[in-house]
């Protein structure tokens, strides 16, 4: 899959993830990133690096905080955006029958 | 020793869970089964009705047992096991628990996957939804809880079909559509065979991971598949991130997954809201057809979010893969 439709697929990830979390906002591409902005004012630009260090998100051009992968990426942004939305957690339990 | 089964007969109020547990009772086949009846009325009534040996049923009072007695159901059957163990009880080989009309069987199965206590000496059967062919639709329409029900059997009975044809007042058509995995099977006055309750279904069953789009009623069923194989680690992310996020609004998840690391030799997954069992692997796929397939139950998650989320995520462990 060609890195233009990863983009466009992070895009839809992000802002459908605003809308699990509650959050009224958008997401749009600007060059070589992705811009958050929340309709409470919070504007978050999100630049995709290198495999080793995944993504770099920066508020005010001030970095806000580095993420391995989209799951961390998430967490962050939950944490930041919406810090009372419901947080659950996998748990493996017994084997199938 | 082998865990011994318990499975769960969940349905609305007046749907006939107790009448199928009754003639499920005088079953020879289903002899040795302990029975727990749950029932949120200050005094049991249930268990009355049910024809049995009465040692080997027990009542859980004083709630429903989803939300205030959950624990007590995992320290009944674990009293069961010692009474069993200790000769008190007869040797019984399947406990059945009957929830309450209005009970979310998704806290019991977790429960019963995920409690240490009975872990060891208790496995989850099958979850049995009965559905009222005559007032099937308007329970649908109007309790969310009992298509939550419906939505997380593994098997759907539809009981009273001397009061309504469910094919003709569109209730089969709209089980289908919301548990296309669960068989369906129809019981009057109880009457169903017992077998295609409780025999384990096969896991590698193509049926189980095949889901036209469907949504009613604020339930969205539908498929996601992929052609391409998955890595072992985007699986595990991609149901970490779903259970971190996604919470209650996934109400089941079942698939068939064709994962790298394991060509020829599918995953299969299985997950009640954010409570997924371990991954089990196939020997082989089971038919012609190899793609991933993911089915989802959900009260509003977005089928382009999760298919696009197993893009992304796979993107980025094929970019970290030493190769």
């Amino acid at each position: 899959m060609s890195s233009h439709t990863i983009d466009r697929a992070a895009e839809r990830v992000l802002h459908g993830a605003l809308r699990l979390w509650g959050v009224e906002g958008a997401v749009s591409r600007e060059r070589d990133a992705l811009i958050l902005r929340t309709h409470a004012g919070t504007k978050v630009r999100l630049v995709r690096a290198a495999a080793s260090r995944g993504w770099l998100l920066f508020q005010d051009e001030r970095l806000l905080g580095e993420a391995a992968g989209l799951p961390g990426l998430l967490r962050q942004l939950r944490e930041e955006l919406a810090p009372r939305a419901a947080r659950g957690r996998l748990i493996v339990g017994s084997p199938l029958p | 020793m082998t865990p011994t089964p318990v499975s769960v007969i969940t349905g609305f109020l007046g749907s006939g869970k107790t009448t199928l547990l009754s003639r499920l009772l005088r079953d020879p086949a289903l002899e040795r089964t302990a029975v727990i009846i749950n029932e949120f009325g200050a005094v049991g009534l249930d268990h009355l009705l049910v024809e049995s040996s009465d040692e080997q049923i027990l009542m859980l009072e004083g709630g429903c047992v989803c939300c205030k007695v959950r624990g007590d159901l995992v320290r009944t059957a674990g009293d069961l096991l010692a009474r069993r163990a200790a000769g008190a009880v007869p040797a019984f080989e399947r406990i059945v628990v009957e929830t309450t009309g209005l009970a979310d069987p998704a806290p019991i199965v977790h429960a019963l996957m995920t409690d240490r206590d009975v872990a060891e000496s208790l496995r989850l059967g099958s979850v049995i939804a009965t559905v009222d062919a005559a007032a099937g639709v308007e329970t649908l329409d109007a309790h969310p809880q009992s298509v939550k029900q419906a939505a997380l059997a593994d098997r759907i009975v539809i009981t009273k079909t001397d009061l309504a044809d469910p094919a003709a007042n569109g209730l089969a058509a709209r089980l289908q559509a919301l548990n296309p995995g669960a068989p369906k099977l129809t019981a009057l006055h109880g009457a169903v065979d017992a077998s295609r309750l409780f025999d384990g279904r096969a896991r590698n069953d193509p049926a189980l991971y095949e889901a036209p789009a469907h949504h009613h009623g604020g339930i969205d069923t539908f498929c996601l598949r992929r052609n391409e194989p998955l890595h072992a680690a985007t699986l595990s992310l991609f149901l970490q991130v779903v259970a971190e996020h996604c919470g209650a609004r996934l109400l089941r998840l079942k698939g068939l997954v064709d994962v790298v690391e394991s060509p020829g030799r599918p995953a299969v997954i299985h997950g009640v809201q954010h409570v997924f069992h371990p991954p089990a692997w196939l020997d082989a796929w089971p038919n012609e057809d190899r793609s991933t397939r993911i089915v989802v139950i959900s009260q509003g998650l977005d089928a382009r979010w999760l298919q696009d989320l197993l893009e992304v995520l796979d993107d980025e462990v094929k970019a970290c893969s030493i190769s």
